[in-house]
């Protein structure tokens, strides 16, 4: 399996080649073409039904509904994948060793055999109103990430403060701990700045430019309001 | 203090290196990540009152976050909306900006909001605006990209288009082509600014994309 990424820019997107038996698996609803020997198959990934498994879709704001792509008639054949929003699209090469976690939001694909397990971030998680749960991918294989707007890789080496609707990815390697900005509750919320996530110890990091959420925000205030 | 502009012009964002007890007043919900030793202090812009005033006529924010450290450190501070961060020196000067496009400023300038009187009701900006005042480093953000004029005379702007502009610069609301064509064309209020100094325009403007938007909503 082979990804090339194109257009980089706003609109960057990826491109899967896909040989005979190999499989892909992407966030449902990011597939925008595919060949048509291709076949996609719709699973779930939540462990379990019932209520937590619910909640858990809620926290993640994300549908849990992945698409595995394959080619039916033993040729090759592409699938190209691009995420909702503007921005930049990178590939993580994830080894064997040090799995990667993925912001729900922020997850577009990985080949099809690595492992996918999501990590909910307790009420803590559910009450920040950001998109705070996280995917842990396994490799080895390729995993592709999207932002909205630019991503930059930091490496991290001791410990950095990011805002929660700022993280991509992240190496395993890294702890994390989901806390405020200042020094109370109240300043953290009345700067705006609701949660953070605290990181600590040594891996790399993939931040992107812009808060989806806070653009979200900006644009919703001026919308009409829903009808009931 | 060290800065960088990245990701121009469509991705703009700021990193600052912070001396050791340097301050900087940021808009609130702006830092993206910032080094561990930093201290947040928030506080309201001129007093509650006023900010309260804010609120209701203008829904602009209401507080101010002020970072800074003992030892100083890395934040990097990213706005709202995907476009533009320009940097600009004052030195014992002052520069005027539309409420939603102000990111950051260090401590030797003074914001103050000032009401923008009637007309800045129909200016698209909100109906303050900020004075920045001092001498300091000054950051703000635009939607889109960021246009510099400089006007000798006047110029003609649609409304939530203007960024920033020099005091000496003065505006004044108006129609373009009589009531018909301000009630059809979206192109009916320009803010026609007179005089001599810079003005910062922004390519794309935010009620537009909302106004876009809004008729494909379903309830």
């Amino acid at each position: 399996m082979d990804i090339t990424l194109q257009a980089n820019g706003a609109f960057h997107s990826a491109l899967v080649h896909l040989e005979s038996g190999d499989l892909f698996k992407s966030d449902s609803g990011a597939m925008f073409r595919a060949s048509s020997n291709v076949d996609n198959d719709v699973t779930t990934i939540s462990r379990g039904g019932g209520i937590l498994a619910g909640l858990k879709r809620m926290a993640g704001g994300d549908t849990f509904f992945l698409s595995t792509f394959k080619t039916t008639d033993g040729g090759t054949g592409e699938v190209g994948v691009a995420p909702t929003l503007q921005g930049h699209l990178k590939q993580v090469d994830v080894d064997a060793v040090q799995p990667w976690l993925c912001a729900g939001g922020s997850f577009l694909g990985c080949e099809g055999h690595m492992d996918l397990n999501p990590r909910f971030q307790g009420l803590k998680g559910l009450f920040s109103g950001e998109n705070l749960f996280f995917m842990e991918v396994s490799g080895p294989g390729p995993l592709l990430v999207g932002a909205y707007g630019r991503i930059q890789e930091v490496e991290v080496d001791g410990a950095l403060t990011v805002d929660t609707g700022h993280v991509v990815a992240f190496e395993s390697s890294l702890s994390y701990t989901l806390t405020k900005t200042g020094g109370s509750w109240i300043t953290s919320f009345l700067s705006g700045e609701g949660f953070v996530l605290n990181f600590e110890g040594r891996g790399k990091l993939l931040v992107q430019s812009h808060n989806p959420r806070e653009f979200g925000g900006m644009l919703g205030r001026r919308l009409p309001p829903r009808r009931r | 203090m060290q800065l960088d502009i990245l990701g121009n012009p469509d991705y703009g964002e700021l990193a600052i290196d912070l001396e050791p007890g340097e301050k900087l007043q940021v808009e609130s919900g702006a830092m993206s990540r910032m080094s561990p030793g930093l201290e947040l202090r928030t506080h309201l812009m001129g007093g509650i009152l006023p900010a309260l005033v804010r609120r209701v006529f203008g829904g602009e924010s209401f507080f101010m976050g002020e970072y800074g450290g003992p030892n100083g450190g890395q934040i990097c501070l990213s706005p709202g909306l995907p476009g533009t961060v320009v940097h600009q020196h004052l030195e014992n000067s002052e520069l005027v900006l539309t409420a939603g496009s102000f990111l950051a400023c260090t401590s030797g300038i003074d914001l103050k909001t000032r009401f923008g009187g009637l007309r800045a009701l129909f200016s698209g900006e909100g109906a303050f605006v900020l004075r920045a005042q001092g001498t300091g480093e000054l950051f703000f953000n635009a939607y889109g990209a960021v246009i510099e004029k400089q006007i000798n005379g006047s110029l003609r702007v649609d409304t939530g288009h203007a960024v920033a502009w020099d005091p000496t610069l003065d505006y004044s609301i108006a129609g373009m082509g009589g009531l018909k064509s301000t009630i059809f064309s979206g192109e009916g209020l320009t803010m026609d600014f007179q005089g001599t100094g810079r003005l910062w325009v922004q390519t794309r403007n935010l009620p537009a994309t909302a106004g876009w938007l809004s008729p494909f909503l379903r309830g």
